[in-house]
């Protein structure tokens, strides 16, 4: 397994081409998905005390080149062990990302786009286990990403703030990407993603970090497909709360 | 009357080029596009530039930041149109090229 790290970390150095998005980080090109397709996957959390799956639907809409705004509408079940399924719609979360700074050149950009979440309860928390939070949630960050057609840089950072007794907790990623294939347009690619995945919780002091290898496929204009796996290598938590591995295949559909 | 032949078929020779259809002239415009580095930027650029009166396909070269289009002279965009393409799309306009012959690609 490590062996399978140091590759993963390496890569960017061998393949010094271009890049697809991030699947676990922001991205800071609001162009992809502009008002005009989705972003879905499944996502398979195994934890040591239960089995989790999400299914999250994205939809982003642009009002301006600059400014952003959208949904996402989720899907949970949760299966404790020795106990049945509960599911449904978890909590939705509504978002809206502006860019701040670009500096455009041949074939890279870098920019930064600050962003704000808003979850809703919706998800259902009469049940056991509950499917939602009960809470609502604001988040607020910025998203940084430096694309060239060299590698793509990626990080985002921000605080999310829960009223109440709940904990607020401060969520980091990063993302290296770089692709497999020759870089033309239109043509299938295949894209090898490195990311890291952090969520720091301030009280209780709970950190956790996740390293996320992936790959993306891009077969035509519209479509992309992407999976990527989850790692724990930082778990603070209490051990029957902790996170074996999530498992996320997904896609990106562009309407014409 | 050799002669009345040769006017007559000269005649209807020049008629029948009048009524032949020609291609008509066409602009060949190569635009630099800054920022252009991920595929779905790209797509979201060709979208974009085909809406332009005249287009019919739009050739993006991701590796360069190039766009090639074809319109025909009577649909010739201004410098100025194209740039708000490129500007609503995200990007940043660069260098604009326009031609009557099309541009050598590698």
């Amino acid at each position: 397994m490590k062996n399978i790290f140091v590759l993963l970390l390496l890569l960017p150095v061998i393949y010094l081409r271009a890049q697809g998005p991030p699947i676990t980080t922001g991205t800071p090109v609001m162009l992809g998905l502009a008002g005009s397709g989705i972003r879905t996957f499944g996502k398979f959390i195994s934890k040591e005390n239960a089995s989790i799956y999400v299914h999250p639907f994205g939809i982003p809409y642009n009002i301006s080149p600059k400014f952003q705004v959208g949904g996402i509408v989720p899907f949970k079940w949760i299966t404790p062990k020795g106990s049945e399924t509960s599911g449904g719609l978890a909590d939705m979360v509504l978002f809206a990302k502006y860019q701040l700074y670009k500096r455009d050149g041949k074939a890279k950009t870098f920019r930064i786009l600050g962003q704000v979440k808003q979850g809703i309860p919706t998800g259902g928390t009469a049940s056991s286990p509950k499917i939602g939070s009960g809470h609502f949630q604001t988040y607020a960050g910025i998203v940084v990403g430096k694309i060239s057609s060299k590698v793509g840089l990626y990080a985002d950072v921000g605080y999310n703030f829960i009223p109440g007794p709940a904990a607020d907790h401060f969520i980091y990623n990063f993302s290296v990407s770089v692709p497999l294939l020759p870089q033309i347009y239109p043509q299938k690619q295949l894209n090898v993603l490195l990311e890291c995945n952090g969520n720091y919780i301030i009280s209780p002091e709970i950190h956790t970090i996740f390293i996320s290898p992936g790959l993306q496929f891009i077969p035509g204009r519209r479509i992309l497909f992407e999976t990527s796996v989850q790692l724990p290598v930082l778990q603070q938590n209490v051990l029957s709360n902790q996170t074996n591995y999530t498992f996320l295949l997904g896609t990106r559909f562009l309407f014409n | 009357m050799k002669w009345l032949i040769a006017i007559f078929i000269f005649h209807i020779s020049v008629a029948l080029e009048a009524q032949t259809p020609t291609e008509p002239e066409r602009v060949y415009i190569k635009i630099e596009v800054k920022g252009l580095a991920c595929p779905y930027c790209a797509y979201g650029m060709e979208k974009d530039l085909s809406k332009l009166a005249g287009v019919e396909h739009v050739d993006i070269e991701l590796k360069e930041g190039l766009a090639f289009l074809s319109v025909p002279a009577a649909q010739k965009p201004t410098r100025e149109q194209i740039e708000a393409v490129i500007v609503d799309g995200g990007f940043t306009p660069g260098e604009i090229v326009f031609r009557s012959t099309p541009f050598k690609r590698e």
